[in-house]
């Protein structure tokens, strides 16, 4: 190697360098890079492809994380002192305010990013498996569709912890939906709070699960899904790329094998990449996709400060079980659900349709079903993988979107409703709230 | 200024080319593109740094919810001359005209509170080489601690001497304030 | 060009992010109370000298009371609170009038208990709480006097008097409150209200009245501002104006009372009081009446030293009238004499250097300077002497 390296160079030369053979060598020796593979697809890094959403989704987990962890040594989860301790975090802590409000808008940011995400994975028709041997892409898009899950959950069981009427009332429209669910919504309800009431017991365990099991579910997951991306053969344009240089095509054939080093061969890992022919495709992975991740994560904690600066997360009134705010509403994320159960309690005569049943668990459950099965329903061919709105997938889209529609105007609907539910435009103003003095 | 990097051999012509550039306007114009280099990678650093350093700040408490460490005791021209016990402080306050000192009433051995006791005559004492003629004492009713007037231990369990605590005058109302994170000598006088 | 690009945008957000940064440190380091302590620096040093400037404190204070589960860092700003001299000075920093602290002590009550507002915040605006969101107990003064239009307009403050003196006849201080409570008995609300656990039916029970959402009351006939303290004067002043199908009578009060027995109203609050904080006689037991004349009369007799030392805690002295309730030690009108046959010295010797009992009693409880010593002797002299005074007339 050269022999004229500057001390930064000795240190960090996994970060430049220069030889393929460096390259591959890099991945493997540092700890840190060893999640990457030594060369990525030029392709793959496009921002134009994935808009690099799950990357902004896992920063931001990342972000939240760490202001988590310090809010956890200034935070009381006490019903009897988790306001002040929520109080003094606003007003004594030296830039309590700062890691209070990061931690919110990076925590909305995610639920919208990580919904951001599936869309486009679903858009791209990056869900289906693609020309290469051994692969499992609609398993991916169920971990991803898990992973959607802890995400809103985590929001979720946070909403609860400040203890103040706006987290009080959201977490009791919540809890209540759930009891709707056939034969087991009582009991549900009865272990996600440790009781009948919205009290210490529910206090506590929304905080273990919050600060503990569902980030573990996460990083679990989110592991497992990186893992996949890697078997499948990276992001599912590498498919469409293969498609496009192939002339001829019959079946897929084994060309590379990953082992620890990537040199072994035999029965492991495998994965057809046709690319790897044309090595002009591929860039190494230290420094550009470094380099890019870097410049993903900058931008992201740039947004989230900008907002954070911003926009001053809310601490309402303390939690008071006989006043009822009006009116009570679930996050944003949730308001679709409680505008369709508004939407769905009718009565026709004398019988009355559980608006709570068909809205809070009907409706999405069979949504996140029928996402979950889609990939294996899906007739469509290899052809629109990793391709943005090919015409073969066009009505499938195209219901996709509308769907999504639907949930951003039912949020936006519940956003627009006021006191005992009434609907009323942006401008127009809401009644005056009546106050004490 | 240090030698420009090799390419790596699947860089692309246009990659060279830049490169090539790169390298002729380096001997032209080095300092401005370093220095905005320089500037951006500082501020990413800078940026950076100061984040994780606001969250570390978080964690250093601005306020206490503990019991004050200097308090108000009273003014200085309600207490009587020689001793005076408060109980909820554990603190003897002793005047002598116009000056005052603080001697807390924890003993030293295992924190019971000890007790002034009168002494029926004047004792005359010798602690550290000089003598002194004491009219009280401290004895501790645990353990049998014995200390003399001015807290120097002399019998019993205790490893150390009484604790002397700063007194001060506070600013607002001239009361006097013993302040239980300063500790001071046996020498030490308040003249008010 | 993938390269370049990249870089140009890491710097460029990277200038970004020290600005936001930037940013946020400016918005921490230069709070409002800081420039508040600095004024008030100022004016110490202006006043009473720089050394005395350099004592005052620095940072957020905060006044911590657990027993009414309040903290309150009021004191952040308003510094001059207990300085003696700033009665004239400016808000925030002038002196708070001292009687009232006097039975009132700030670290046992913290300000908010009385005055309102936010104890948690640092800055003005959410402190005082006057019509910010999400905060219910405004500060209770000038401010929200003007808006209601009381003659007096610091009077609102006596509402929080009444969480504690609630059940006192009259409090000194909360003149409205003791007027409207005067109204409420020879009025007689509590024909057809409970209040305060006794009444009538008729009409609901005020006694948690305090305690009603701002949302139960119906505002359709208020105008001005909607808030439960203007729907109670509204109410007050003409009751079938406000709830048409009322039985209430029309008591006619003009303002000041209207505004009296809404204070009042609003006042009666469910409140959970540490018994220390409870007003009146202080928790402990008492001495009877008959216990306490006698005291008064011993300590009025010839055997007062006996009374005032303490030496009637143990000891009766019967010639001079002094009675003990333990009587653990002997009669003292023998002490004289007795001395010396018990303990084998004199009086005068035995007070110098004690023994058994009263070496611990003299060392602890009962010091007796040189002074008390010879008056002690004095005293049990003239016990003896009265005691063979009567034994000499029986009768």
């Amino acid at each position: 190697m050269a022999t004229g390296r500057t001390l930064w160079e000795r240190i960090f030369w996994s970060w430049r360098p220069e030889s393929s053979r460096e390259a591959g060598d890099a991945i493997v020796r540092n700890f840190l890079l060893h999640w990457f593979p030594a060369k990525v697809l030029r392709e793959s890094l496009s921002f134009r492809y994935s808009l690099w959403l799950g990357t902004i989704a896992a920063v931001l987990f990342v972000l939240l994380t760490g202001t988590g962890v310090i809010l956890m040594f200034l935070y009381v989860p006490s019903v009897e002192r988790a306001y002040a301790s929520v109080k003094d975090i606003e007003y004594v802590v030296s830039f309590g305010w700062f890691v209070r409000s990061l931690h919110r808008i990076a925590a909305h940011a995610m639920v919208a990013v990580v919904f951001l995400h599936m869309m486009r994975v679903f858009l791209t028709g990056a869900y289906k498996n693609g020309v290469a041997a051994d692969q499992n892409r609609p398993l991916n898009w169920i971990i991803g569709i898990l992973l959607l899950l802890a995400t809103l959950l985590l929001s979720f069981t946070g909403y609860l912890l400040p203890w103040d009427q706006l987290a009080y009332w959201a977490i009791t429209v919540g809890t209540s939906i759930a009891t709707a669910a056939p034969w087991i919504g009582d009991d549900i309800r009865f272990v996600l709070l440790g009781g009948h009431e919205i009290a210490q017991n529910a206090l506590l365990r929304f905080y273990v699960l919050h600060c503990f099991v569902l980030p573990t579910a996460v990083l679990l997951l989110f592991s497992w899904h990186m893992w996949r991306v890697r078997k499948d053969g990276g992001l599912a344009c590498a498919d469409r790329l293969a498609r496009e240089h192939r002339r001829e095509w019959t079946t897929p054939i084994r060309s590379k094998t990953y082992s620890l080093l990537g040199i072994a061969r035999g029965r492991t890992v495998h994965v057809e990449v046709a690319a790897i022919h044309e090595e002009e495709q591929m860039v190494p992975a230290s420094p550009v996709l470094v380099r890019r991740l870097f410049l993903v994560a900058l931008g992201t904690i740039v947004a989230t400060s900008l907002l954070a600066l911003m926009i001053r997360a809310p601490l309402e009134e303390p939690a008071n079980p006989s006043v009822t705010p009006n009116p009570a509403k679930a996050p944003w994320y949730f308001l679709w659900l409680q505008e369709l159960v508004a939407l769905t309690t009718v009565r026709i005569g004398t019988y009355t349709l559980n608006g709570a049943f068909v809205g809070g668990v009907l409706i999405p459950g069979l949504l996140i079903l029928w996402s979950a099965i889609w990939p294996y329903l899906d007739r469509s061919s290899t052809a629109s993988v990793g391709v943005w709105f090919p015409t073969e997938r066009r009505r499938q889209n195209l219901v996709f979107l509308l769907i999504v529609a639907g949930i951003l105007v039912l949020i936006v609907t519940g956003t627009l409703r006021g006191p005992y539910w009434e609907f009323y435009w942006p401008w127009e103003p809401w009644p005056e709230i009546p106050r004490r003095f | 200024m240090r030698k420009a990097k090799s390419l790596h051999p699947s860089a692309s012509p246009s990659e060279r080319s830049v490169a090539n550039s790169l390298e002729a306007e380096a001997g032209s114009a080095p300092t401005r593109r370093l220095f905005l280099k320089r500037m951006g990678l500082g501020a990413v650093l800078i940026g950076l740094f100061g984040h994780v350093l606001a969250w570390v700040r978080s964690l250093f408490p601005n306020v206490l919810y503990e019991e004050p460490r200097r308090i108000k005791i009273g003014r200085p021209e309600d207490f009587a001359e020689g001793g005076t016990f408060l109980e909820e402080r554990r603190l003897f306050v002793f005047r002598e005209r116009n000056t005052f000192y603080a001697i807390s009433a924890t003993c030293t051995h295992l924190g019971c509170t000890v007790k002034m006791i009168h002494l029926p005559q004047p004792k005359r004492v010798q602690i550290g080489g000089r003598v002194r003629e004491e009219r009280y004492e401290f004895h501790c009713p645990c353990h049998g601690s014995k200390y003399y007037g001015d807290g120097t231990n002399y019998a019993g369990p205790a490893p150390r001497p009484l604790v002397w605590y700063k007194l001060e005058v506070a600013p607002e109302d001239g009361q006097l304030v013993v302040n239980l994170d300063e500790i001071v000598g046996q020498d030490f006088r308040l003249t008010v | 060009m993938d390269r370049q690009r990249d870089a140009m945008w890491i710097y460029s957000l990277g200038a970004v992010l020290f600005l936001l940064m930037g940013g946020a440190y400016w918005r921490e380091w230069r709070p409002e109370w800081k420039l508040y302590q600095a004024e008030f620096r100022q004016l110490v040093a202006q006043r009473f000298g720089p050394d005395r400037a350099a004592r005052v404190p620095e940072g957020i204070q905060q006044i911590w009371v657990p027993s009414l589960g309040r903290v309150d860092r009021c004191v952040t700003c308003h510094l001059g609170i207990e300085w003696k001299g700033l009665e004239n000075a400016p808000h925030p920093y002038r002196a708070h009038p001292p009687e009232i602290l006097q039975k009132h002590p700030i670290a046992r009550f913290g300000c908010t208990i009385c005055h309102g507002g936010q104890g948690y915040a640092t800055d003005v605006r959410s402190a005082h709480a006057t019509r910010i969101e999400h905060w219910e107990e405004p500060l209770l003064g000038t401010e929200l006097g003007k808006t209601y239009l009381l003659s007096d307009r610091k009077a609102l403050l006596q509402i929080n008097c009444n969480i504690c003196h609630r059940y006192d006849r009259e409090t000194a201080g909360a003149e409205l409150i003791n007027y409207a409570k005067q109204l409420v008995r020879e009025k007689g609300c509590r024909a057809c209200h409970r209040i305060n656990g006794r009444g009538g039916v008729i009409g609901p029970d005020l006694t948690y009245v305090g305690d009603k959402s701002p949302e139960q009351y119906d505002y359709s006939r208020i105008g001005g501002v909607k808030s439960v303290f203007a729907w109670h004067i509204a109410h007050f002043k003409n009751p079938k104006a406000m709830v048409a199908e009322t039985v209430m009578p029309n008591f006619n009060f003009g303002s000041r009372e209207a505004q009296a027995l809404a204070m009042l109203v609003m006042s009666w609050k469910r409140t959970t009081l540490p018994v220390e904080y409870l007003p009146g006689e202080p928790w402990a037991d008492r001495p009877t009446p008959e216990e306490v004349e006698r005291e008064q009369r011993m300590l009025t007799g010839e055997g007062a030293f006996f009374v005032k030392k303490g030496c009637f805690v143990c000891h009766e002295v019967s010639s001079l009238g002094i009675e003990s309730a333990a009587k653990i030690g002997p009669d003292l009108a023998n002490a004289y004499v007795d001395v010396q046959s018990r303990f084998g010295k004199t009086l005068e010797d035995f007070l110098r250097s004690p023994t058994g009992t009263m070496a611990v009693v003299l060392a602890t409880q009962i010091p007796l300077t040189e002074e008390e010593k010879r008056e002690a002797i004095e005293k049990l002299k003239l016990a003896y002497q009265r005691k063979l005074e009567r034994e000499a007339s029986p009768k």
